[in-house]
């Protein structure tokens, strides 16, 4: 749900404009943080970035429906809060000069986006102490994807409020986008739990709180 | 999507029309040009002009009409939601909201198609921090390669069984599958800096620097610039 992408010309100007400038405030602060990162980092972010697009192209096939993943928890808990906000930033940009999303809207897509990526990692450290990781993993990516979703519905809200879209039409869209929202929650949150369960098994020292290679953490 | 992006990508590369020798720069300011237009035209005769402008340009650049009109569809289905919560019983209400998103994502389409990755990317890193203009770089270049190993991946899936069963099965065993492409990117990004310091990486990617070197076919770009700002100044208050 969270990452279908807002077009250009359908929200009003203040709110696209605000979201470009407040995206790029967090960039230039996401760079501050990442200044001393290694080029195998930015390669594994670049990677990482490539698999969230590679993703949202795939279907999912569920029965009648088809979903996109977005990837956007797990990716945030492997790379942490300041290159999740670069990896969604530059695959908003990306998919907008693809014609996918809008390229107005681009800082407003990758807040939408990035405003849940960001709690990914610090969700997943916390629910490590109670929890084995791919359940923390499944945890952070619920809270990501709940997050994304509610600032997206919240956004699609205030633009029809601001256009005096009626509260009937309101509650119309509302009633559309909220089941596909919950249904993201819960396939997004099963799916991260497949992807830690493997990569524990595999190559723990990726995950926050496994022993990470030289290089590769900052 | 991923045969529709290696097509256009293959057409920016090889296509051999004067928008594909004009700058980099220039086709920028245009797309930009044409996108704010659309997103700030007041009229209907003024979004259909530059509708079809867009048309124009992505037409006489050769990219096939299948392929565009694919490409620059995607909006639709959101814009649909935008259509049915303001709709109000005229049909220019819709067409005015469907063509905003339409034409800027044509724009983007035939800009795309015509540039070169490393030569549309490079003014972008040049104004956007080091880490994040690299960024457009190496999530690009990895880009078709992780989306044939997803494709790849599914298909495999659907193969040994992987659709099949109860969803929270299917799920686990797709983000499995996932996690293997995970572990591929880990180690792709160990080989590419690898690569990279054996080339003397300078702690920069640099993309070419002749996205701004101007042609004669950018005398082009501006002369439709041009006609594209008269035709909608024209146009601007007729409804």
């Amino acid at each position: 749900m969270s990452h279908l992408h807002i077009p250009d010309g359908v929200l009003p100007v203040l709110f696209w404009a605000s979201g470009l400038g407040l995206a790029l405030l967090l960039l230039l602060l996401a760079a501050r943080a990442l200044r001393g990162a290694s080029p195998q980092r930015l390669a594994y972010q670049g990677a990482l970035g490539a698999l969230v697009l590679a993703a949202m192209a795939v279907e999912l096939p569920l029965g009648p429906l088809e979903y996109h993943l977005t990837l956007v928890g797990p990716v945030g808990v492997l790379l942490g809060p300041a290159s999740i906000f670069h990896v969604v930033f530059v695959a908003s940009a990306i998919l907008a000069l693809l014609g996918h999303g809008g390229l107005t809207v681009v800082g407003l897509n990758a807040l939408v986006l990035g405003a849940g990526g960001v709690l990914a990692r610090p969700v997943y450290v916390a629910c490590l102490r109670p929890w084995r990781p791919p359940v923390a993993m499944a945890v952070a990516t619920a809270v990501t994807q709940t997050v994304s979703g509610a600032l997206w519905l919240a956004v699609m809200a205030a633009a029809m409020h601001v256009q005096a879209v009626g509260h009937h039409r309101v509650t119309l869209v509302a009633g559309v986008a909220f089941p596909l929202y919950l249904a993201g929650i819960v396939i997004e949150s099963v799916v991260a739990f497949g992807v830690a369960r493997f990569i524990t098994r595999v190559r723990p020292d990726l995950l926050p709180g496994g022993a990470g290679p030289a290089g590769t953490r900052k | 999507m991923i045969n529709t992006l290696a097509q256009i990508d293959r057409l920016a590369s090889a296509g051999r029309t004067p928008w594909h020798r004009a700058s980099a720069l220039s086709k920028l300011l245009l797309a930009a040009g044409i996108v704010l237009l659309a997103v700030f035209a007041p009229s209907l005769r003024l979004l259909a002009g530059l509708y079809a402008a867009a048309w124009a340009l992505a037409l006489t650049a050769r990219l096939p009409w299948r392929l565009t009109l694919v490409a620059s569809g995607y909006p639709v289905a959101f814009t649909l939601l935008f259509v049915l919560a303001r709709w109000d019983g005229t049909v220019e209400m819709p067409v005015l909201l469907l063509l905003r998103p339409l034409t800027a994502s044509l724009a983007a389409v035939w800009l795309v198609g015509t540039t070169p990755y490393p030569d549309l990317f490079a003014p972008l890193s040049r104004l956007l921090p080091r880490s994040v203009g690299d960024g457009f770089f190496l999530t690009y270049r990895a880009l078709f390669e992780l989306m044939r190993r997803t494709s790849g991946l599914w298909r495999a899936l659907r193969l040994r069984g992987g659709a099949g069963g109860p969803v929270r099965r299917r799920l686990t065993l797709a983000g499995g599958g996932l996690a293997t492409i995970v572990l591929y990117g880990f180690e792709r990004s160990e080989r590419l800096y690898a690569t990279m310091r054996l080339r003397g990486h300078s702690g920069r990617i640099c993309g070419c620097r002749h996205f701004a070197e101007g042609s004669r076919a950018d005398l082009l770009v501006a002369a439709t610039g041009l006609i594209v700002l008269v035709g909608a100044a024209l146009l601007w208050r007729m409804p």
